[in-house]
């Protein structure tokens, strides 16, 4: 008790000193609880932003790998090998994919199936690029995009690009918005109808409409024919069309994309493989005519920790080592959140020296402050009190200043933090714009959404630019609060040890006979 | 009988500096003693050893047959001695009346009204509420004299020890300080023991012991027998 009230009334007396206490207290209080909210708001804002999200991953071959592979083999063949390595792991099949599927990480699985078509009949593709040659009727797109070609079928490529999806969730183009129906419906994904979506400029160009049938042609084998019936017709992004990418091939047009269900294009494969037509070559290769399909899966998750799970599951379930589970959303998100990180990065490295400076302030200035109390220490104990009390009352008076002022460091940054982190936010993701639109300028494309992977989706339109994450809800929590208060008692205690260390050495009568 | 007994006690500094030797005094309750001598003599540092500050490189001194030594030093110094010093020590943030209440709380004895005593001392000493309420800076000489008395009595100590506290006083002021100290011992049975070099001080008092400057380290000059006077 003896302790408290003498602390309170030391406190009372010695205002300014007690002020110039806190007011250094405050400054360190205010600083560490920014730099705590920052960091604090950016991992919830990283933790929830996953959290909100549903993850799709895809199983795809992982290039690099087989390509160091080949490289590290016998050396003389590289691009040989490379080559029968690429044959060896090419995409999985749609049994495999299924079979992976079986997961209790794996909540869905969707997949495309992607094949190229001929004109038949009187459609033609769609082109931007010498349209009064298209316009006389020639059959197939310029450029090498044309009907067959000679010496083998396997090399071949339509005009149009024909993609089935096994369910609306596949439709990730119409679920996003890249695409809508203008005209018509979707057609059944459930059914072998040999319905189509077609794109708006397709329409115009060869005048269809909802109900229209168009022929489509093995682009092996002219003579093989499939009629679809037109169900909508839809249009996209204008983004999509004008990106100005140079395109090789009407094929990879997205005007030139026809939207199937997958049911209907793999009875059309069934179909072509019946009617295949087999040849060999003079080096002894095998070519058929029939069409191919192209599958491509997508997972579903529940959450990134599933996501996570489904990788390692699917290395235990013998998955090659050349195959890689890759999710555009995850990629996508930590590109998002690089300004975040950076600010947390900051805010920790801030933090940091601020709690190293204000230590170091703290302890030199509690020195002080015991050395020009060394009178009142004499006294104290001249008069019978114990130097441990003294010292349990001095660091009593330095933690309820340290208290009081680390509250109201607090509370200042509190309200301080979420303009402050925004703003700081705003700079980082304004470095990181710029440093993207540099990267666009020299390399003509996006930062952020690097190059497409061998899912059909993403031959369909270009990488999109990042979206930033430019706002967070920077505030102190009662986490915060309770760190900072450690913080401070933490500092407190060390800065103390130094003024009781002075305490206990001191003589009360040398003391006193000096002053005197 | 005696309350403080000094047993041959001498002191010397670390450095090997003599200051008092074979010391051998008597101090009971109910009389005042001065002790006096030249500057230099060693009274301040026999006050300090009388306080328990420091203790003698040679004899003991015995507080009510106990070897002082032996003793917590804090609850001899809280309880039993009360210490006037001569430079007063009080703590100049806090007002007269808080200087004796932080005495009072030292010491630990539980009392209910602390402030109360702490006036009433005060007032004893012949300081009034107006006084007592101001912060030692804003007191006199003659005022924090008083307060250190006042603090010296705050918790009822059997001996009162004062370093030269008429020292810096008008004759007026030290009559009333003297005439506190006779009370004291006459009527409260305090024994108060006065360290001084004044001839007034040595007039007003039972028995003085008198203390001379060591000359050399081998040359004793006092072998400190008593040397008692009745003024």
């Amino acid at each position: 008790m003896m302790i408290l009230i003498n602390a309170y009334k030391s406190i009372a007396r010695s205002k300014g000193r007690n002020i110039l206490l806190g007011t250094i207290v405050l400054t360190i209080a205010l600083s560490s609880g920014i730099a705590l909210a920052i960091r604090s708001a950016a991992d919830t804002a990283k933790e929830l932003g996953l959290a909100t999200q549903t993850i799709t991953g895809s199983i795809s071959v992982d290039r690099q790998k087989l390509m160091e592979s080949a490289q590290s083999g016998s050396g003389s063949s590289g691009a040989n090998d490379m080559r029968s390595a690429m044959q060896q792991y090419s995409g999985l099949s749609l049994s495999e994919l299924q079979d992976y599927a079986v997961s209790d990480y794996v909540k869905d699985l969707y997949w495309t199936a992607s094949s190229s078509l001929s004109a038949g009949g009187e459609l033609e593709a769609y082109s931007t690029e010498d349209v009064s040659e298209s316009g006389s009727g020639q059959n197939g797109a310029p450029g090498f995009a044309g009907g067959g070609r000679g010496g083998g079928f396997g090399m071949t490529m339509g005009d149009f690009s024909v993609t089935g999806y096994s369910s609306e969730s596949a439709m990730t183009r119409f679920m996003s918005g890249q695409s809508q129906i203008t005209d018509g419906a979707m057609f059944d994904a459930a059914a072998s109808d040999y319905n189509c979506l077609i794109s708006n400029e397709l329409a115009v160009f060869n005048g269809l409409s909802v109900g229209s049938k168009i022929i489509l042609t093995n682009p092996n084998h002219e003579e093989e024919t499939y009629t679809f019936t037109v169900v909508g017709i839809y249009t996209n992004a204008s983004s999509d069309t004008e990106s100005g990418q140079l395109r090789f091939g009407t094929a990879n047009d997205p005007a030139n994309l026809i939207c199937v269900s997958f049911l209907t294009l793999n009875t059309l494969a069934e179909q072509s493989a019946a009617a295949a037509i087999t040849e060999t070559d003079e080096n002894g290769r095998e070519t058929t005519s029939a069409i191919s399909l192209q599958t491509a899966g997508t997972y579903v998750f529940g959450s990134k920790n599933d996501y996570d799970s489904f990788g390692e599951e699917l290395r235990s379930k013998g998955l090659s080592e050349y195959y890689s589970l890759s999710s555009s959303d995850v990629n996508s998100y930590e590109s998002s959140i690089v300004p975040l990180e950076n600010l947390s990065g900051f805010a920790t490295t801030l933090l940091i020296i601020i709690l190293a400076v204000g230590a170091v302030i703290l302890i030199v200035l509690n020195i002080f402050n015991i050395r020009e109390r060394k009178y009142e220490v004499g006294v104290l104990t001249a008069i019978g009190i114990k130097k441990a009390k003294v010292a349990a009352q001095f660091v009593m008076e330095l933690l309820v200043v340290t208290l009081i002022a680390t509250v109201i460091g607090t509370g200042i940054g509190a309200i301080a933090s979420v303009p402050i982190s925004n703003n700081l936010l705003e700079t980082q993701v304004k470095a990181q714009e710029s440093a993207q639109t540099t990267q666009e300028q020299n390399f003509g494309r996006p930062g952020g959404g690097g190059f497409g992977g061998m899912a059909p989706e993403n031959a369909e339109g270009s990488g999109q630019a990042v979206e930033y994450v430019d706002s967070i809800n920077a505030s102190v929590n009662i986490n915060i609060l309770l760190q900072l208060i450690g913080v401070g008692i933490l500092l407190t205690i060390l800065s103390s040890m130094a003024g009781v260390v002075f305490v206990l050495r001191y003589d009360p009568l040398r003391i006193l006979a000096n002053r005197a | 009988m005696s309350i403080l007994s000094l047993q041959s006690i001498g002191f010397s500094y670390a450095k090997g500096q003599k200051i008092l030797h074979e010391l051998s005094y008597e101090f009971g309750k109910g009389k005042v003693y001065a002790i006096i001598g030249r500057s230099g003599a060693g009274k301040t540092t026999l006050l300090s050893l009388l306080s328990g500050l420091v203790s003698p490189t040679e004899g003991s001194i015995l507080f009510d047959g106990k070897d002082v030594r032996k003793i917590d030093r804090y609850k001899y110094r809280s309880h039993y001695v009360g210490v006037i010093f001569q430079q007063f020590n009080l703590l100049p943030h806090l007002t007269a009346v808080e200087n004796v209440e932080l005495s009072i709380r030292a010491s630990g004895k539980k009392i209910s009204e602390k402030r109360k005593l702490a006036l009433e001392l005060l007032e004893k000493v012949g300081l009034d509420d107006e006084l007592a309420k101001r912060r030692i800076l804003k007191l006199s000489g003659g005022e924090q004299q008083r307060v250190a008395i006042a603090r010296a009595l705050s918790y009822d100590p059997d001996i009162i020890l004062a370093d030269e506290p008429t020292g810096n006083l008008d004759l007026t002021t030290q009559d009333e300080i003297m005439g506190i100290f006779t009370r004291l011992a006459h009527e409260e049975n305090k024994c108060v023991i006065i360290v001084s070099h004044s001839p007034e001080v040595a007039r007003s008092v039972d028995d003085i012991y008198e203390l001379a400057p060591l000359k050399s380290k081998k040359e004793i000059f006092r072998t400190g027998e008593v040397n008692a006077h009745r003024s």
